[in-house]
Formats: structure tokens, C-alpha cells, sequence
């Protein structure tokens, strides 16, 4: 089982690195996240500047001299993890729109599914490899930040919670695109629900307007963003860890479930 | 050891449409044996319940006894599938492709180096190893795609119309090798090459609108003239329910 | 009829995402609204002309297993909504921030356990939802709900702020107000020491009575300049005390509700019926709080903290080992990192967490009143400190040079003294009474320009604590913020975004390129 499993996966691997769609959306991400950064860092450099400079506040030792809102978490970290999240957002569809809908399109899913694969193996592996590509995708990405971390003394273990909560947000994106990649053989139409499921779900605040206060609380609840913020301010709450978990799970039970219908057709 | 199978009143519809109709049919160990018909007869699918692919609305397809509907895995272990229009991964090399497909067959180690040893030798694809399916012809493919069926040495082979757009040359060499699987495997070979099928098989199964029409064995079948005056003393005409020769 | 539900989606892809972009110049705008609407027409429309035509799964077998497939789908649900709405209750979190800013201090902790079967009506913390700091404050508050169950939380939102809270809110831009009943007090910055502190004024039951000393030239504790010390008074009271200001005792006796009194660097002498009365509290077990400064004198030094065991000779410490913190530096600026461990006054301090003094004077020890009597140098400048008893001159940065004979010990600019009074009681082994004293020998770390520099506050609230009884209250202290310092310079940060952000980049897609052409050939 497991053999297969990893066999399935190497193939898996192997494709998606034989592609370019890989290294366009790779390069697209580190490059974005980094020129992003970049800007917060910045940013964040300028402001200092104007607080410590002699003519704002006569130089020296102050207590007041940069308020401590002011600080490398609030002005860089903050701000860049929204950004993280957003490209997360519109390169991770790109990545699974073919990983299950290729297949269909080619018909190699039914040499793997008559070659004794047992379709939650084929879900699991594919899932497995899209979610190590995604945690790929951070690690390139984390370089920067970390260089940054090391200078300010913010601590690698912040640096650690941010990175754990795009993982998660990120799989959990990645597993709404695999569904959506199982249930159809045309990629374009696997990205494109691919994309909305999730940008529907990101804060429902679209919705406010037209339902009430409780409903929209309640929406709140289940919206992406409402529990990926804890994550770059440095703290991992397992109720948050839990609600992306789930999604991964439900995307890989999705996908499970229509390789099963599709036999039952 | 080669397979038997059975199918009994395999039925198969997509709403309105019927496309197999309480076939019913029996498959002897080592025998090979060829599935004829026009375009929707329901060959493809017979072939793809046969493997598990797809389930059958009615009725139940055994291989040595097990049956597809409920134990598919166990009846997937003992058959290798070579499919219509070969469907392989272009981006692996032909060895990659193998290995692959070898360890989805539980197949590791030097187990796994000998099956493909011998996969490839019985395919003659020693000189393109190493090259990339996706720039293979079509010849190598379809040996590729029957290579991969090979490899756990299954005691039944599905053939599906493995010698369609091949050169003569490739078409004699294909018939040649399956014809060597006689006696030591069961083959399920479907095509739409009439004298092909009266070539190789030891019987033939014409099916027609989802049904079968006739069986005739290759005696019959030389005694009677030729499969192609079988084949439209059949095809088309009420279908009457006796089939087994 | 399939392309309906994918038209759909790019409909609804594009009113999310046009709402996204536009969201802060109008809200939902009429062209968002619309391919929303249409959108989820469209996909509704095209769903049910798809089951329409869905030609079902025929056959027995063909039902069970779908059935059995979207059972489990529907199980998955199920199983998955519970287990997040079970989740939502979880407070297990990890803190893994530099300073743990999340994470409630000991201290907090301690105060929020005291409250633990008190009387009265519960402590609720008011956090309004959609404040403007609220995302931020969400985790600290948060952190209250896991490790202080003895304080309620509540969500509200400014349009319908609680009762109690409702004056308080409008007033200021406050995200957390803490109510007892219908008494509510104004966190202020949502710290959490300010939290606590708003906890512990709600809690007491009496707060402890501080009164300092005024009439002899002390402190201003009215004046909000820098060189003012309103700050030390708003300070004692948000810490939970009752601040009073005595001039000089009227009645003939201290008040009887004076827990502590404090004199902050009394500039002139005190009336001799004004020593008594002090020498009479502080043999009656009172507690006392004595700021100096070089170059100040009065008896209050010279005769009643002597007789106590405090020899306060006038003069400056001068230290070599200072760092340049002030704005106008000079070597009689002192970052005391020298401290006594086991002092409940100085127990929190340590090498890393410095108190600094623009200027001290001296604190010496004499010989104490009774034999019983503890008296203790608790905080000390550094090993290359010397004193120069010239203060006028010192000030004006002459002899300033260090001497030939370097003192045989660091100078001590804190001292504390314990004296039990009254019967010992055999069984514990203590006396009816106990009289505290703490001396420090400068007052400007008090003031407003300095109180909040490094850890004088702490300093300052031990000894108070100490002398009030209150030492397990220790300091609380607002979790210091990563450093305010440039992570990199703005040279290094271009240097590395480009090797980092460009050339990262370039080596993926050029790998790409070489995969492709691979492809290709």
C-alpha cells in the first residue's frame, strides 16, 4: 500500500516538475512575495527614519521617541502575510487545476484505476505531492524573511508561526482547487471554480449587506481569513490549525468521492 | 496460470441508452478470445466493467470465480489492461513509465528489475528505453502499453484494439506477440480488424446493440466461410438469444 | 446548457473580485452587485438543468456505490462542522512570539487567581469587536479567556456599546473596558499591564492609601511637564492605590489609614513636631518611601533616616561604565544593573533589565536602631563607580576625574530596612509589627521623562508593593515589543531584495525554461 502509494506520488512529482506551469507559478510567487516585502520593508525603514531623526524629536534617548506600535511585526510582518495570502490565492489554482482533470482529459485515469490503485490512494498521493509543492513554494519564499528575522530579533519562531499558518492556508487552498480539478476533465473550468470557491470564502463581507448581523457572524466564522490571522502575529491556535485541517480533508474526501462516482456512472 | 471468466447477464445503461444487454458469456483459462461488433456495440464497455473500470447495472463479471462488482482489486491483481489509443504518461521515459507502473503492481527490488527485464525483451523495446514516450511511435506505444500489462505476469490480458494506426509491419509484429500469450494466459482481445480477430482468436464473440449476437470458434468460423459473411449475416438483424458455440 | 454554471462562476469570480478592489471607495458597488446576482443565477440555472439531464446511476450496484460515496462526503460534513464547532471552544494555543506578548504574565495570572471566590459581582472585560487596535488586542484579550476564567469575557460592537460602558466608550477610542456591575473602567492603550491593573482597581476592596509628604519643597506631583511627576501619582493609582497629599501632618498624627507615605526629596527641612510624628509612625510599624537627590538637604536625612540606619552623606556617584542614553549624556548618569536577588525590591531586576538614573545620590548604611533590625543595600552602580562629594561642582562637569583609590565596594543608591516592632509571637516567630523603609538616592527616574524608561517603574512599584505588604503584586510590566531598530539598512535591504527577490526568481524560471525545453526536444 504504502509503495504504491509513494510510487504514485514520485510519478506525481515527476510530472509536475516536467512542466513549466510549476517554475512560471514558483517564480511568479517568490518573486511577488519578495518584491512585496521589499516594500514593507521599506516603508517600514522610512518611518523610523522620520521618528528618530533630530528635527522630529531632538534625537537621543526618549521614551516616546518610536511608539512601540511602530515595530517590525506591526509595519512588515503584518501586512506582508496578507499579501503572502493573497498570491497563495492566485497561483496555488494554476497548480492543481490539471492534477486530477489532465488525467481525465488523457484517460490515464483509468490505467491507474484498473492497475489495482485503490482511489483513496490515487487522492491521497496526489493531494500529498500538491501540498509538499506548496510547502516548497514557501521555502523559497521564506528566505528573505528570514534574513530580516535574524537581523531584528523577532525570533525564528515567529518567523515559524507565520510560515505554519500560509502552510495551512495555503493546503487548505490547494485541496478546494483539487476537488474542484476531480470533478471535471476541462482545466480552465477547474480554475476557474477553483478560484471563486475560495475568493467567496475569504471573508464573506461581500455578503454583509444583504443578511443579517447573526448570519454574517456566523459566515465570519467560516471564512478563510477569519482564522489566518492569529498566524503572523506569531500565534498558532489549534482551533485555527483544526478549521484548515478540515478543509484539507474535505477537499481530499471530495476528491475521493467523485473518483468512487465516476465508477458508479 | 491463466484466468477464467464469466460474465453473467452483464447489463449496462446510461439513462435511455442501453449499451450492454444481459450479456452473457463464457471466457476458458488460456484462451484467446476476440470481441467483435460496429462502433457501440459495447465492446469498450464490456471491457471496462471486465476491468473494473466501471460497474454494470445488472448482473456480475467473475474472474477465477471473484467477482468484479464486489472484489474488483483482487480481480485487478490478476489482469494487465493495454487500452484502446494507449494512454501513457509522454513525460517518462519508457523505463521510468515501467518502473512506475511495476511498483503500482507491488512489484519492487530485483523483482521489479526482472519484470521489466523481461517486459521489454518480450516487447522488443530494448532500443527505446530510454527515450520518452511522447516522442515514441505509435507502433512502440501500443508495445509499451502491452509491456505495462506484462509486467506482474497477470493470467489475463485485455487487449483493446491494440493494432489500430499501425503500419503492417507493426500489425504482424503485434499479432505475433499476442498470439504467443496462447495457453499461457487468457487474453480478452477486442478489435474492430475482422481478420485479425479470425487470425488470432480461438473464438469470437459478435456483439451487436449491447447484445451477443453470435459465437463461433475458429473451426466454425473457416467451416462457415469467414467472420466478415458471419458479421453481416448478423450484424443488424434481430438478435435472438442463443450465442454460445 | 454546461456552460451556464461556468459563466456563472467567472460572474461571481469577478463581482468578488471587483468588491475586493473597490470595497473602500464605495462598499458593494452596482457592477459587483450585479455579476453576483447573475452569477448565482446562472450557476443555480445551470445546477438544475444539470440534474435535469442527469441520467442517474443505473443499477443496483451503480446507487449503492454512489449512495455510499456521498454518505461518507455527507458524513465528512457532518463530522467536520462538529469538530470546528467543538474546536471554537479550544483556548490551547501556542505563543511564539520573541517577548510573549500573548501569553498572560505570571504576575497577571496571580491577580486574576486572588480573584478566585471573591465577593461581588464577576470582572468583565468589554472588548469591542470592531475597534480599530481590535485585531490586534483579539489575541491578548483572548489570552484572558484562557488563563483567567475568573474574569468574563464580552464581545460588543461601538454602534451598541454595554450600559456601563457606553459613557466610557464614547469618550475615548478604547477597545477594552473592564466592568464590575456597573462600574466600568477604562483600560486605556490596551496593554496588558493597563488590563490588569484596570482588573486589580475593580478588585479591591480597599485600595491602599499612599500619602505623600508635601510642604518642603518635594516633588510636583500636579506638574505634567517632564521634569513633572504627575506621572508617578497616575501610575500609583492605576496600579490600584488610593493616592493622597498630606502637608505635613495636621492633626498631630499620621492618619491611621496611611498604608504608605512617601517623600519625595523634600528640599528643606521638616518641622521637629513633623519628625516626631513620622518617628512615631515608623516605630508603630508605618512604612516609609524616601527619594533623595544629590545636593538636597534636610533633616529628613540627616536625623530620622540616619537614626533608622540610612547614612545619606551629600555627594554624587560618578561611574565610567555608563552607556550614553540621555539626550545630554555625562558619567553621572548610572544604568544600576547591580542588584540584590533575594530583595523583594529588587528580586525582578536584574543585568537585563536596568533602572537608569540621570544622578544619585549615595545610600549608605548606618548602625541600626535595634539589633533586630534588618538593613540591606539592594541596588548598586558598577565597579568602576566612585563618589565625589563636591555636588555643586560635579553638576557643572568639573572633578570629574577618577580618583587614586577606588572605593572598596560599589556604591549603593537603594538600601530597605525591616524593623520588627511590638511582642514576637512564639509561634510564628514574628512581632506584632514590622516597620519598612526603602531609600533611593535620586527622584528623577521618577519623573515623567524618565518613569517609563527601561525598568524604573519597576523599581519604583516594588518598593511601594514591598512597603504596602503587596510584594507577590510585583511590578507588571507591559511585554516589551521587538525592538525598535532597523532590521537591515536601507543598503542592505536593496542589496539582498537583489539577490533575493530577483535572482531567486530568475534561477526558478530559467529551470523552467530548461524543463520545457526538455519537453520540447
Amino acid at each position: 500500500m504504502i509503495g504504491r502509494v509513494v510510487a504514485l506520488a514520485r510519478k506525481e512529482l515527476r510530472q509536475l516538475f516536467a512542466s513549466p506551469i510549476a517554475y512560471v507559478v514558483g517564480t511568479a510567487y517568490v518573486a511577488l512575495t519578495g518584491i512585496y516585502f521589499f516594500q514593507h520593508l521599506v516603508s517600514y525603514n522610512q518611518l523610523l527614519f522620520v521618528y528618530q531623526s533630530e528635527g522630529l524629536t531632538g534625537g537621543g534617548f526618549d521614551q516616546g521617541t518610536v511608539p512601540s506600535q511602530i515595530n517590525v511585526l506591526n509595519e512588515v510582518f503584518v501586512p506582508s502575510a496578507d499579501d503572502f495570502g493573497l498570491f497563495l490565492l492566485v497561483v496555488l489554482p494554476l497548480v492543481t487545476m490539471r492534477v486530477f482533470a489532465e488525467e481525465r482529459a488523457n484517460g490515464t485515469d483509468e490505467l491507474l484505476l484498473t492497475s489495482g490503485l485503490r482511489p483513496w490512494e490515487v487522492a491521497f498521493a496526489k493531494h500529498g505531492v500538491t501540498y509538499l509543492f506548496v510547502l516548497l513554494l514557501l521555502a523559497a519564499s521564506a528566505i528573505y524573511p528570514a534574513v530580516v528575522v535574524a537581523r531584528a530579533g523577532l525570533g525564528f519562531e515567529h518567523l515559524f508561526a507565520l510560515y505554519v499558518g500560509q502552510l495551512c492556508y495555503g493546503c487548505a487552498i490547494a485541496s478546494i482547487g483539487l476537488a474542484c480539478s476531480s470533478f471535471t476533465s476541462s482545466q480552465i473550468v477547474a480554475a476557474v471554480i477553483g478560484y471563486a470557491i475560495p475568493f467567496v470564502m475569504l471573508d464573506f463581507a461581500w455578503l454583509s449587506n444583504a443578511v443579517s448581523e447573526e448570519v454574517a457572524g456566523r459566515l465570519k466564522e467560516i471564512a478563510l481569513l477569519s482564522h489566518y490571522g492569529t498566524f503572523p502575529r506569531g500565534v498558532i491556535e489549534l482551533s485555527h490549525v483544526t478549521y484548515f485541517a478540515s478543509i484539507v480533508f474535505l477537499g481530499w474526501l471530495a476528491s475521493l468521492t467523485s473518483l468512487e462516482l465516476g465508477r458508479a456512472r | 496460470m491463466s484466468a477464467r471468466i464469466e460474465a453473467q447477464s452483464v447489463s449496462k445503461r446510461f439513462g435511455p441508452v442501453v449499451a450492454l444487454d444481459a450479456l452473457s458469456l463464457e471466457i476458458a483459462p488460456g484462451e484467446i478470445f476476440g470481441l467483435i461488433g460496429p462502433n457501440g456495440a459495447g465492446k469498450t464497455t464490456f471491457i471496462r466493467i471486465l476491468t473494473g473500470y466501471r460497474l454494470a447495472s445488472q448482473g456480475d463479471v467473475r474472474v477465477d470465480g471473484i467477482s468484479v462488482t464486489t472484489d474488483r482489486f483482487r480481480v485487478q491483481a490478476k489482469l494487465g489492461y493495454a487500452c484502446e489509443q494507449p494512454k501513457l504518461y509522454g513525460d517518462h521515459t519508457v523505463d521510468a513509465f515501467l518502473r512506475f507502473m511495476g511498483q503500482v503492481r507491488g512489484l519492487s527490488g530485483a523483482r521489479l528489475r526482472a519484470a521489466i527485464g523481461l517486459s521489454v525483451e518480450r516487447m522488443g523495446l530494448e532500443p527505446v528505453r530510454r527515450r520518452r514516450i511522447s516522442v515514441l511511435s505509435k507502433g512502440f506505444r501500443q508495445r509499451v502499453a502491452l509491456a505495462q500489462a506484462l509486467l506482474h505476469d497477470p493470467s489475463l490480458l485485455v487487449v483493446d484494439e491494440p493494432t489500430v494506426g499501425l503500419d503492417p509491419a507493426q500489425q504482424i509484429e503485434l499479432r505475433r506477440i499476442i498470439a504467443g500469450f496462447r495457453g499461457t494466459h487468457t487474453v480478452v482481445l477486442c478489435t474492430h480488424q475482422l481478420h485479425e480477430a479470425q487470425m488470432i482468436c480461438d473464438r469470437v464473440a459478435l456483439l451487436d446493440r449491447g447484445r451477443l449476437a453470435a459465437i463461433a470458434t475458429a473451426e466454425q468460423l473457416r467451416a462457415d466461410g469467414s467472420l466478415e459473411a458471419l458479421f453481416l449475416a448478423r450484424v443488424g438483424q434481430p438478435i435472438h438469444s442463443e450465442g454460445a458455440a | 446548457m454546461a456552460f451556464l454554471p461556468a459563466a456563472g462562476l467567472v460572474m461571481i469570480l469577478v463581482g468578488v473580485a471587483s468588491y475586493y478592489a473597490t470595497r473602500s471607495l464605495h462598499g458593494l458597488s452596482a457592477f459587483s452587485g450585479a455579476n453576483l446576482g447573475l452569477g448565482v443565477l446562472l450557476v443555480i440555472a445551470g445546477a438544475a438543468a444539470q440534474l435535469k439531464s442527469f441520467r442517474g446511476f443505473s443499477g443496483a450496484a451503480s446507487r449503492r456505490v454512489a449512495l455510499r460515496a456521498l454518505a461518507i462526503l455527507a458524513a465528512g460534513f457532518v463530522g467536520v462542522i462538529a469538530l470546528n464547532f467543538w474546536a471554537s471552544h479550544w483556548t490551547a494555543r501556542v505563543d511564539l512570539t520573541a517577548d510573549r506578548l500573548y501569553t498572560l504574565s505570571d504576575q497577571s495570572r496571580q491577580i486574576c487567581a486572588e480573584l478566585r471566590g471573591g465577593a461581588g459581582a464577576p470582572i468583565e472585560l468589554v472588548f469591542f469587536e470592531d475597534a480599530l487596535l481590535a485585531k490586534d488586542v483579539r489575541l491578548l484579550v483572548d489570552a484572558y479567556a484562557g488563563d483567567c476564567p475568573e474574569v468574563q469575557i464580552r464581545d460588543a460592537s461601538r454602534k451598541e456599546p454595554p450600559a456601563g460602558a457606553r459613557e466610557i466608550y464614547t469618550s475615548t477610542a478604547t477597545t477594552v473596558v473592564a466592568c464590575r456591575g456597573d462600574v466600568c473602567d477604562p483600560v486605556g492603550y490596551p496593554s496588558e499591564r493597563n488590563i490588569t491593573s484596570a482588573i486589580l482597581r475593580l478588585a479591591s476592596a480597599r485600595a491602599p492609601r499612599v500619602y505623600f509628604l508635601v510642604g518642603h519643597g518635594e516633588v510636583d506631583l500636579a506638574s505634567q511637564a517632564d521634569a513633572g511627576y504627575s506621572g508617578l501619582a497616575s501610575l500609583l493609582r492605576d496600579q490600584g492605590f488610593d493616592v493622597q497629599a498630606m502637608v505635613g501632618p495636621a492633626t498631630g498624627e499620621m492618619p491611621s489609614d496611611a498604608d504608605v507615605v512617601i517623600a519625595a526629596a523634600p528640599e528643606r527641612d521638616l518641622l521637629p513636631e513633623e519628625l516626631a510624628i513620622l518617628d512615631r509612625y515608623l516605630e508603630g510599624g508605618g512604612r516609609l518611601l524616601a527619594l533623595t537627590e544629590p545636593g538636597l538637604r534636610s533633616n529628613l536625612y540627616s536625623d530620622l533616616l540616619l537614626r533608622f540606619g540610612f547614612a545619606l552623606e551629600d555627594g554624587v556617584i560618578v561611574d565610567e561604565a555608563t552607556s550614553p542614553l540621555l539626550k545630554d549624556p555625562s558619567p553621572l548618569n548610572l544604568l544600576i544593573h547591580l542588584f540584590a536577588p533575594y530583595s523583594p525590591v529588587t528580586r525582578t531586576l536584574s543585568r537585563r533589565t536596568m533602572v537608569l538614573m540621570p544622578t544619585a545620590r549615595p545610600v549608605a548604611l548606618a548602625r541600626k536602631p535595634q539589633p533586630d533590625d534588618r538593613l540591606e543595600r539592594v541596588a548598586f552602580a558598577s565597579g568602576r563607580a566612585w563618589i565625589v562629594g563636591d555636588v555643586a561642582a560635579a553638576l557643572a562637569r568639573r572633578g570629574l576625574e577618577r580618583p587614586d583609590a577606588a572605593p572598596e565596594v560599589e556604591p549603593a543608591v537603594v538600601a530597605t530596612g525591616s524593623y520588627p516592632r511590638g511582642d514576637v509571637d512564639p509561634a510564628t516567630e514574628t512581632a506584632e509589627r514590622e516597620a519598612r523603609v526603602v531609600v533611593i538616592g535620586d527622584r528623577d527616574f521618577a519623573s515623567n521623562h524618565l518613569l517609563d524608561a527601561l525598568y524604573n517603574r519597576d523599581l519604583l512599584l516594588n518598593a511601594v508593593r514591598w512597603l504596602a505588604s503587596d510584594e507577590a503584586r510585583l511590578a507588571l510590566t507591559d511585554k516589551a515589543w521587538t525592538p525598535n531598530q532597523d532590521p537591515l539598512t536601507l543598503q542592505q535591504t536593496v542589496a539582498y531584495f537583489y539577490f533575493l527577490a530577483f535572482a531567486l526568481p530568475e534561477a526558478l524560471l530559467l529551470l523552467g525554461i530548461y524543463a520545457w525545453w526538455r519537453q520540447r526536444a
